[in-house]
């Protein structure tokens, strides 16, 4: 089988993943970091779940509610016609998932530095509140935002618990790195094993050097 | 005859429980600046967000130049974009990640954003800050900061100025020239401003009314000159 194939199907899973998280994962950071009401707490132990369950759990969940007999996986067939499960597909929806929590919780924090004052000063200009969060709010939080995605890209390409529940091992189909790791390892493929995990931790390793250098940026008193 | 510039009479309470803080206020001003004077912690720069519409108010009217901005009991409200107001707050008035003229454009529709628009070039001249267009705000004084903060507040002509402060953290002879840049800019444009001190001798200089406060509210307004004559 093609050895470059869990490398690029990976990249692409990762890229998509982010792709499907970044709006959604800033839009609920800005909503917590910036908005109290009555469910918040809620809401914060909802963004949590996927970092404390266990993968397998997660991707349990994925498999009743996006199954072929699934809550939305059943009406996502019949009427769109459109079977999530054991697609690459859903290797995206699982590996993004699992990223949320961690780009919440670092584009929050991120969020919450900027000052106040200058998100008023631009209401007051005349901005609305999709113009402050652009124009103000994302560049002052930008080495935040930017070190959320690095990680969630960072966790998105290392998925495999939930991943494998959803998406399967379909070689050639939903055989992403960890995956191809786990069935390389179970037929006692070392150096095919041994590869993948060379690639996985030079990307980690770029992660962690990329998002340690994304340092806050500094505001005037 | 013409509408006051200010006329506000409200309530906010801001905090829960043992924090909670409750400001009742009651402002006018005919035309000219009004000096919300008082010692730390009065209230005065919540009476400047709550009068931008920043923050909600719990009863009460703001009307500005006649036009109704809050009036709780009939249920209307002008978004803070929508007041046409121009902001300047104590800390943190410029963004760090544009330079001074981008800082000043900020405001603007896009394609009046570009460099070496006219209008922005002309204000830049008026506050004294032309020659650091391209400097970004961590290497310029308080004053130039104030003074590049105002311009930015004046280039999308609001009907009146909200200062916070805008004289602390500058030196005596910085302040004195910050105080003639905006008396020419105010009178120039004829508009009017709110703005927060706790200086006498800035409230003095500055206030044609001064609204005096202490523990949440207004105690009383009017002249400078009146209101500041038992005041030390």
């Amino acid at each position: 089988m093609d050895a470059a194939f869990p490398v690029t199907l990976s990249l692409q899973t990762a890229a998509l993943a982010l792709a499907l998280v970044t709006p959604l994962g800033l839009g609920l950071a800005w909503l917590q970091a910036r908005r109290s009401y009555p469910l918040r707490s809620a809401v914060d132990a909802l963004i949590l779940l996927p970092l404390v369950l266990p993968p397998s759990v997660v991707g349990y969940f994925l498999v009743v509610l996006f199954g072929r007999r699934g809550l939305l996986g059943q009406w996502l067939e019949q009427i769109l016609d459109i079977r999530l499960i054991f697609s690459p597909a859903a290797a995206v929806i699982a590996s993004a998932l699992v990223a949320l929590p961690l780009l919440v919780k670092t584009a929050q924090p991120a969020i919450e530095a900027v000052p106040l004052e200058l998100e008023h000063v631009g209401s007051s200009l005349g901005l609305t509140s999709v113009q402050v969060f652009f124009r103000i709010t994302m560049p002052m939080a930008w080495p935040g935002i930017a070190a959320a995605m690095v990680l969630a890209f960072a966790r998105a390409i290392g998925e495999f618990g939930a991943t494998l529940m959803f998406a399967g091992n379909v070689p050639g189909r939903t055989n992403t790195m960890p995956i191809e790791i786990f069935a390389a390892y179970q037929r006692g493929d070392d150096s095919r094993a041994m590869l993948y995990v060379a690639i996985l931790t030079v990307i980690s390793c770029l992660v962690v050097f990329v998002a340690a250098r994304l340092g806050p940026v500094r505001t005037q008193r | 005859m013409s509408s006051p510039a200010l006329e506000a009479r409200f309530q906010v309470e801001v905090g829960l429980g043992a924090d909670a803080f409750q400001l009742q206020v009651d402002l006018t001003l005919p035309l000219g600046v009004l000096v919300l004077y008082g010692p730390s912690g009065a209230g005065k720069s919540l009476s400047l967000t709550a009068l931008a519409g920043l923050t909600p108010l719990q009863s009460g009217r703001v009307v500005v130049a006649g036009q109704v901005f809050d009036d709780v009991a009939g249920g209307s409200r002008v978004e803070t974009r929508h007041r046409q107001l121009g902001y300047v707050p104590q800390h943190n008035a410029l963004f760090p990640f544009c330079d001074v003229e981008q800082n000043i454009a900020f405001g603007l529709p896009r394609g009046e954003r570009r460099k070496g628009n006219p209008a922005i070039e002309e204000l830049m001249q008026e506050v004294g800050v032309a020659g650091l267009r391209a400097a970004h705000p961590a290497s310029l004084s308080g004053g130039e900061r104030q003074r590049v903060a105002l311009a930015r507040a004046l280039a999308v002509q609001p009907q009146l100025l909200l200062l916070d402060e805008p004289f602390a953290f500058i030196d005596p002879r910085g302040r004195k020239d910050l105080r003639e840049v905006l008396r020419r800019s105010l009178h120039s444009r004829g508009i009017s401003a709110v703005l927060v001190t706790h200086s006498r001798d800035e409230a003095l200089a500055m206030g044609d009314c001064v609204a005096l406060y202490e523990r949440g509210r207004t105690l009383r307004s009017g002249p400078a000159g009146e209101v500041l004559a038992d005041q030390d």
